[in-house]
């Protein structure tokens, strides 16, 4: 029996790649149902959440918030202002409801309202209250906003798995980035958690940008 | 070294977040504390602190689904527009609930002034008023997300089977790998070095040699370095596209690598090394394709066939080193980072492969030169491969099995080490010490091969079976075994009110067997354990159950270990991947026990 080195490498060869492309498949197929690791990826762009700011923007700020939240509220003109003058930010508004009812009600009907194009104009008027709702104000200043809310509702009802499914999502991700409540904000790659003035979001934008 | 880089990297993460002022954690902005009054009302007390306050209207009481009434004192009127029209506290309050003899969870909600505005909180109480959380509160100085779930968006914190896992893992390792990238990779190219001395990376030695023969008397030193070169590189990024491969289909690639199929096939591959180190054959580039090589593009056909050998040298070794690689992979697997595992296994490569560029700088000089002494250490070698073969063979054999086979390389090695040879007297002194160590030899393979006829399993004692029961069971933790999360469910039932111990094993496991007979077999772990609910969760047979399984505890692979307190949640930074010694064991121990 002649066994050259050459038979040796091919057959370990062989076996080696069969046995990578074999696992690989085998094991990939078996993870479609989704093991639960996150990347930043799976932070930074959603495909589900609606985009403010410049949508094709160079940096991405992801703020977890609630309709209810005093301080998410109080900093978000500006907020608005300061990726307005960047023009190259992506800006993601991840409703994380921590306030009961009337914030998971303001979250479901302004994201029943993006399916109608209204997204931006239902989050802005409730993003400009500044007290505690109750369900009957959410309404209420949704209505006075433009936004006629039956038909979100049912907007959102239509499209219920998508819409609860990104809920859910921001919720475990919040969980899994250890935050601790609204407002919390992502941007680059570090997380600032709770309110930022406008030196404190500048000085951010402007580290992630030395980052990238 | 993996601890190392691991513990680095959780330095990062801390920077990462800790390089500004930080909210409070919640337990420390609303300090709760809970006393009995002679009636049998509960007094529950909450400082806050300076700059932080409470809702009133977040207080709430319920038990078994009924909410309870809880008698709170007025709250301060906020004059601020966006506090709205509810009531705060700061500072301190105090609030009573009637006894209610049954376990009570308390929710409560506030935020720090101009900042944050935190999750609700809740915890649970005993009848007495004995806060359940209270072990995962004092040994978690991170946040517990206990209370993170808001129920009403179904965000779900929790796992099906009601458990809390601590949040440590997951995207901020995965930031933090990022950001400490270079780290990683520094730190793989350090592994690869030590790698480099294992038998693994041995049959790589002849064949970078006989390489460099094959050039004859023409090689010089830049040569030769070129050549190697290609041949680490090579070898390099088939590593890297291992790391690829892990990082892409996530912690499963080690479980393809460590099934008994690869193992054997590897186990065989070190045995036919092994004959031909003995001389049964000669394991040379064939003569045609060396022609070729040389004769078709000179010198550039010689790098490019350097480049192949490097490259399906990867092949035989990766399999062989992903026993030590396992944590790495799982790491690896768990960022899911497709660029950094590139990377870090293409370093881990390129580490192996630094002591083979000395060879290709100095040339075969540095090498022994043929003769006896060569003769000597070719079949040296043949005996650690043999042995190399056997040790991986034993992770899928019985064990008894494994010791006849050890048996047969003992004996095997002893008689041609001459140990029933008769000495002449005027035997060399060489020979007499070879005999010596040959009578040695035979005597351990002896006792292995006794030890297989016992049924023995474990290498190191095979006369067990001969001192009876009582030594080595007294030394082994004692697991309740579950594969499914019904008795995973069953099990941490049993032992409420006990922390618990959720050891994420696996037949295949190689790691596993290594914790199983070190830390875990260690007497000081062993009585850390006694009060602690130990279960074995067997993912051997990877299904659909024991996927969800380890999706439901976040868990990338075995092993892993996941420590529960009593109240059955995570205990802050406990969770230990990948190998581990009796003392991070006994630490994460201590994090859960009362």
């Amino acid at each position: 029996m002649s066994i050259t080195r050459r038979d040796m490498l091919a057959g370990a060869a062989g076996a080696g790649l069969a046995g990578i492309l074999g696992g690989a498949v085998l094991w990939g197929s078996g993870r479609g149902t989704g093991t639960a690791e996150m990347t930043i990826e799976d932070v930074l762009h959603d495909p589900d959440n609606p985009v403010l700011g410049n949508p094709k923007g160079a940096l991405t700020i992801v703020e977890y918030f609630d309709y209810q939240c005093p301080y998410c509220k109080m900093g978000h003109a500006m907020l608005t202002r300061v990726v307005g003058d960047e023009g190259d930010i992506r800006l993601l508004m991840k409703d994380w409801p921590i306030f009961g009812a009337p914030s998971v009600l303001a979250s479901q009907l302004v994201l029943g309202a993006a399916s109608t194009g209204g997204y931006e104009q239902a989050h802005e008027a409730l993003m400009a209250t500044d007290a505690k709702l109750t369900e009957d104000q959410v309404r209420q200043v949704l209505g006075d906003g433009g936004i006629d809310t039956d038909a979100a509702l049912a907007a959102y009802r239509a499209e219920r798995g998508k819409w609860d499914g990104l809920l859910a999502r921001n919720g475990r991700q919040a969980a899994e980035l250890g935050l601790q409540g609204t407002p919390a904000f992502i941007i680059g790659e570090r997380i600032y958690p709770g309110a930022l003035d406008e030196t404190r979001l500048r000085r951010a934008i402007a580290e992630a940008r030395r980052a990238s | 070294m993996f601890a190392f880089l691991i513990s680095a990297l959780w330095l990062l993460a801390g920077f990462l977040t800790a390089a500004q002022a930080q909210p409070l954690q919640p337990e420390d902005a609303f300090a709760l504390r809970v006393s009995e009054a002679e009636d049998g009302t509960l007094v529950l007390n909450w400082r806050i602190a300076e700059g932080y306050y409470l809702y009133r209207s977040s207080f709430a009481a319920d038990a078994g689904g009924q909410s309870l009434p809880l008698s709170l004192p007025e709250g301060e009127n906020h004059e601020d527009p966006y506090f709205g029209e509810g009531q705060i506290y700061r500072q301190d309050v105090t609030a009573k609930l009637a006894h209610a003899g049954q376990p009570v969870t308390l929710h409560w909600q506030g935020c720090q002034q101009d900042g944050i505005c935190y999750a609700p909180q809740s915890v649970r109480l005993d009848g007495d008023g004995t806060v359940l959380a209270d072990d995962a509160v004092a040994s978690a100085p991170g946040w517990s997300p206990r209370a993170t779930s808001s129920r009403e968006a179904g965000a779900a914190a929790g796992t099906p089977s009601g458990l809390v896992l601590a949040q440590d893992q997951g995207l901020v390792q995965g930031l933090a790998a990022r950001g400490g990238g270079v780290l990683v990779i520094a730190g793989f190219l350090g592994f690869g070095l030590l790698l480099a001395f294992t038998p693994c990376v041995f049959p790589m030695f002849p064949i970078v040699a006989g390489m460099l023969a094959g050039q004859g008397k023409t090689l010089t030193a830049r040569r030769g370095l070129a050549l190697t070169g290609a041949y680490v590189l090579a070898m390099a990024a088939a590593f890297g596209l291992l790391g690829i491969a892990a990082a892409w289909s996530g912690a499963n690639l080690q479980m393809a690598l460590q099934s008994p199929m690869a193992i054997g096939v590897i186990a065989v591959i070190f045995v036919a090394l092994a004959l031909s180190m003995f001389g049964f054959y000669e394991l040379q580039m064939p003569l045609a394709l060396q022609n070729r090589l040389g004769r078709v593009a000179g010198r550039r056909g010689s790098l490019g066939g350097a480049m192949l050998l490097g490259f399906t040298s990867a092949l035989i070794v990766g399999p062989c080193v992903t026993a030590p690689l396992a944590g790495a992979l799982l790491y690896i697997a768990q960022t899911g980072d497709v660029m950094l595992g590139a990377a870090a296994l293409f370093a881990l490569g390129l580490g192996q492969g630094l002591p083979l560029l000395a060879i290709g700088a100095f040339g075969p000089r540095i090498l022994p030169r043929s003769g006896r002494w060569m003769e000597g250490a070719k079949r040296a070698f043949g005996v650690i491969f043999l042995g190399f073969a056997i040790w991986l063979a034993g992770r899928v054999l019985p064990g008894p099995v494994t010791l006849a086979l050890w048996a047969a390389l003992l004996v095997g090695t002893a008689v041609f080490l001459g140990a029933l040879d008769r000495l002449e007297g005027d035997a060399s002194r060489n020979r007499r010490f070879g005999a010596a160590l040959g009578v040695l030899l035979l005597f351990a393979g002896l006792m292995q091969g006794l030890g297989a006829a016992l049924g023995a399993q474990d290498l190191l004692r095979p006369l067990a079976p001969l001192a009876g029961r009582a030594a080595p069971l007294q030394t082994q933790a004692q697991f309740a075994e579950v594969t499914t999360r019904e008795g995973l469910d069953q099990a941490l039932a049993s032992a409420s009110g006990e922390p618990a111990l959720l050891y994420l094993t696996a037949d295949w496991c190689v790691t596993c067997r290594a914790i199983e007979r070190g830390p875990l077999a260690d007497p000081a772990v062993h009585a850390a354990l006694a009060d602690v609910a130990a279960i074995k969760l067997d993912v051997s047979t990877f299904n659909a159950e024991a996927q969800g399984l380890m999706q439901d505890l976040a868990a990338a692979g075995p092993p892993t270990m996941i420590f529960l307190d009593a109240a059955r949640a995570e205990a802050q930074g406990s969770r230990l991947v990948g190998k581990m010694d009796s003392a991070a064991l006994l630490a994460s121990i201590g994090k859960i026990a009362r």
